[in-house]
């Protein structure tokens, strides 16, 4: 059995957190602080992640399988996103605890590192630093998803 | 189905959720009262928890690892409470061995103000006189003055047998600074999928109403006391300072340890200023204002809404805790209601979520699934 209380665990999303974008900016140390933070779940080929309207407290990091985002347009579910290794998703419950604009299911097996608001809006009081660093990378995040929307409305308009 | 999922979110907490939350605190309350011995020192290192965490923060920002950071502080904690111990050991010493003496004389005092105060109203008011009102109290509380050992022996044993429990308090806070963030990592890798989220919101808001309602506490002890040592020393009481400090931590007891002070600050003007009563009159009038300063400006901007709490349910649960667990009882009803309410709440809209429920069962059915696949 595993002891809860072991100092020297490693945790073995340590490496992957490295490669992506929203913690692109961290030192190792800074890197393993927020490792401390994490929780990793195991979700099965098809299993809910969150549903749609459900109130989001963490962002969700892919470390291994990959996810489907759907959302219901007319009764019908239509895929808007499969996202895989090094990806995140639900990302605006860093910044509040609003309703998720979408679901997210494993398409198959996947590992997955969840990061709380909690504790992020915790490191922004203990560790402005680290948390500026991620909230950089966050705010370039929302703002290239926000030009992809626009560009997709404007490409639309003009069909 | 996402339509369905968020037509099957409940709308809240209902009265079977809430009729739980208040049967859970009392019968918690009463298997308490009987683990004391662990129940105050545990109280004690929450306390210390949260007074401490800013500091270990400190030491983790510039650089230093969360094990060391726990125990540099609580170094430094023990260092400062031996410090302050051998400091204050002559005065404790000397004051312990005339306490014997000491209680009899302020109780003496308070007597007296007593007898001086019922003598005084029955030449006022002829009917009180005719009843020989002091006469009689007098006499009543001698009957009962000749039982005060009996009374005070059992508490003392008491008090003696589990004191050394409290030297627990740090040796517990320290591991709490620890290990803290280990164990919520620990109890979160046992919550379904389905409802992990939720859970560690939990624990969060359990984590959070916790730490406003004991840092509350601590700013309301010092502003009490403040207030307290001001007046008194306004009236030239002895030891102001000590005495507002005494009554500030009787006042974290509801209503009985608030009575207790104001009690303690007229025994000590009574015995202090025997020729003039009205030094205890004057006393009692700054317990009053203390006291209304306390509920309507003190409470509000300290403790106030940590407990996000009906005042009536509030007063309520304060007289059921005297009642189920004594003293113990009323200290502790507040912290444990909040901490049930939060966990009642949640458990309330997660058991009674049918789409929660559903991707739980859903879940454990691939579980199985998955674990059975090879064995068809």
């Amino acid at each position: 059995m595993r002891n809860p209380f072991n100092r020297n665990a490693a945790s073995p999303s340590l490496e992957r957190l490295r490669d992506l974008s929203l913690f692109v900016d961290l030192s190792q140390s800074e890197l393993r602080l927020v490792d401390t933070l994490m929780h990793q779940r195991t979700y099965l080929a098809n299993e809910v992640i969150f549903d749609e309207g459900e109130e989001g407290h963490a962002i969700y990091i892919v470390l291994d399988g990959e996810v489907a985002i759907t959302r219901q347009v007319q009764g019908e579910t239509s895929e808007i996103a499969r996202l895989g290794v090094g990806t995140f998703f639900g990302e605006l419950a860093l910044l509040d605890g609003a309703p998720r604009s979408a679901d997210a299911r494993a398409v198959r097996e996947s590992k997955l590192a969840v990061f709380f608001r909690e504790d992020f809006l915790e490191l922004l009081d203990t560790h402005g630093r680290i948390a500026s660093k991620i909230a950089r990378q966050l705010a370039r995040h929302i703002g290239s998803r926000m030009r992809e929307m626009a560009l997709a409305v404007g490409a639309h308009q003009h069909l | 189905m996402s339509v369905s999922a968020s037509e099957a979110r409940p709308a809240g907490s209902g009265p079977v959720v809430w009729s739980a939350i208040i049967g859970t605190t009392c019968l918690l309350l009463f298997f308490l009262q009987k683990l004391l011995w662990l129940v105050v020192p545990a109280l004690l290192a929450l306390i210390l928890y949260y007074l401490l965490y800013p500091l270990m923060n400190r030491l983790i920002f510039r650089g230093v690892s969360r094990d060391s950071a726990a125990a540099v502080i609580m170094l430094w904690f023990l260092a400062l409470m031996s410090a302050g111990g051998l400091m204050l050991a002559p005065w404790l010493t000397q004051r312990f061995a005339s306490a014997n003496a000491s209680v009899t004389r302020y109780i003496q005092g308070g007597l007296k103000l007593l007898d001086q105060s019922l003598r005084a109203l029955e030449t006022a008011w002829e009917p009180l006189a005719n009843a020989n009102l002091a006469t009689t109290v007098a006499q009543r509380l001698q009957n009962a003055g000749g039982h005060f050992a009996e009374y005070i022996e059992p508490v003392a044993m008491g008090v003696m047998v589990w004191a050394p429990s409290l030297l627990l308090a740090p040796f517990l806070a320290f591991f709490f600074l620890r290990d803290g963030q280990r164990f919520k990592r620990f109890l979160s890798e046992a919550v379904p999928n389905a409802i992990f989220e939720r859970s560690l919101n939990l624990l969060n808001e359990v984590d959070r109403t916790l730490r406003a309602y004991f840092i509350g506490l601590m700013k309301l002890t010092v502003l009490d006391t403040i207030t307290l040592a001001a007046g008194l020393a306004l009236l030239n009481i002895p030891g102001a300072l000590a005495l507002g400090f005494i009554c500030a931590v009787l006042a974290w007891i509801p209503y009985v340890g608030t009575i207790a002070g104001g009690l303690l600050v007229v025994l000590v003007a009574a015995t202090d200023f025997p020729a003039d009563p009205v030094m205890a009159y004057r006393a009692i009038a700054l317990f009053a204002v203390a006291r209304m300063l306390d509920d309507f400006v003190y409470m509000p901007i300290t403790i106030g809404k940590s407990l996000r709490m009906h005042p009536l349910i509030t007063v309520l649960m304060i007289f059921v805790g005297g009642a189920i667990a004594g003293v113990s009882g009323l200290m502790l009803v507040l912290p444990l209601l909040g901490v049930v309410m939060v966990f009642g709440k949640t458990v309330g809209a997660i058991v009674t979520d049918d789409r929660l429920v559903a991707r739980y069962r859903h879940g454990r059915e691939l579980r199985r699934k998955a674990a059975s696949n090879d064995l068809v």
